[in-house]
């Protein structure tokens, strides 16, 4: 008995072990398929906040969120919505950072696992059709989903959508 | 081989990435409008960065990155000068994307 049990035990470890390193961080995309897939227009009519809203609360299951802790960096008037600079950073202790925008088809842009190693300070550059806003959830380690948004024009549309 | 192209640099014990992933961005009614097909659409959906067998960065993505998308990000307690953080990226389509940056 006592030997089977550590073989069992072994085999585990070795299994555990032999996982890639790519498969243990979260996928976002495979494990919130509806974040995805919601949408900021529906019907033709373009919903505001809503879409947003509702990716939020696909995401972390809540949409109530703490309007600090978070830092956002866009520029109020951007001449090129093909590639538009976005620069986020929050000193909380998080577990995932997702950033949304309600300019687009669809509302979410990406989702960063974040893990032990990180200092939550990222820049990205994101397409967004029209003027809108964008949004930035960290979802705290304390269960509270600190936030930030900013606003801004968009002269020149960047995904044609 | 599609690629990224990446720079990394250790300054206070932070390490800075920066990441060019070549990839066209294409979303889905993009794909639409130019080849009439939204199966056309190409875009990024994960990129990680590992560092000795660690993850030091994950992103799952959405269409609405910038073409070439480019990635900055820190992180700190791993790393040295001259150690290769190794750069994977994975399209909609399931092609993958790989690049290195050596840690200056």
């Amino acid at each position: 008995m006592e030997r089977r049990k550590f073989l069992s035990m072994t085999l585990g470890a070795i299994a555990l072990a032999a996982v890639p390193a790519s498969i243990r961080a979260e996928d976002f995309r495979k494990s919130k398929p509806a974040v995805w897939t919601t949408k900021n227009v529906m019907n033709g009519k373009k919903v505001t906040e809503d879409g947003v809203m509702a990716a939020i609360k696909a995401l972390y299951g809540s949409n109530s969120l703490t309007m600090e802790g978070v830092k956002l960096k866009a520029p109020d008037v951007a001449s090129n919505g093909g590639a538009i600079p976005v620069d986020f950073s929050t000193d909380k202790d998080v577990k995932s950072i997702a950033v949304f925008q309600n300019a687009n088809p669809e509302a979410a842009v990406m989702v960063v696992d974040v893990n032990k190693y990180s200092v939550n300070k990222y820049s990205i550059k994101i397409k967004m059709a029209s003027s809108g806003t964008i949004t930035i959830v960290a979802q705290g380690n304390d269960g509270k989903l600190y936030a930030a948004q900013k606003t801004l024009d968009v002269a020149l549309g960047g995904c044609e959508g | 081989m599609a690629g990224i192209k990446a720079k990394a640099k250790l300054k206070n014990g932070v390490v800075s990435v920066k990441a060019l992933i070549k990839n066209p961005s294409m979303t889905y009614n993009m794909a639409e409008k130019k080849t009439g097909s939204r199966d056309n659409a190409d875009f990024i959906t994960h990129f990680s960065a590992t560092l000795n067998g660690e993850v030091v960065a994950d992103f799952s993505t959405s269409q609405f990155l910038s073409k070439n998308p480019i990635f900055k990000f820190e992180f700190k307690g791993i790393g040295a000068k001259k150690d290769k953080i190794k750069l994977v990226a994975m399209n909609n389509h399931g092609k993958t994307y790989k690049g290195k940056a050596k840690i200056k």
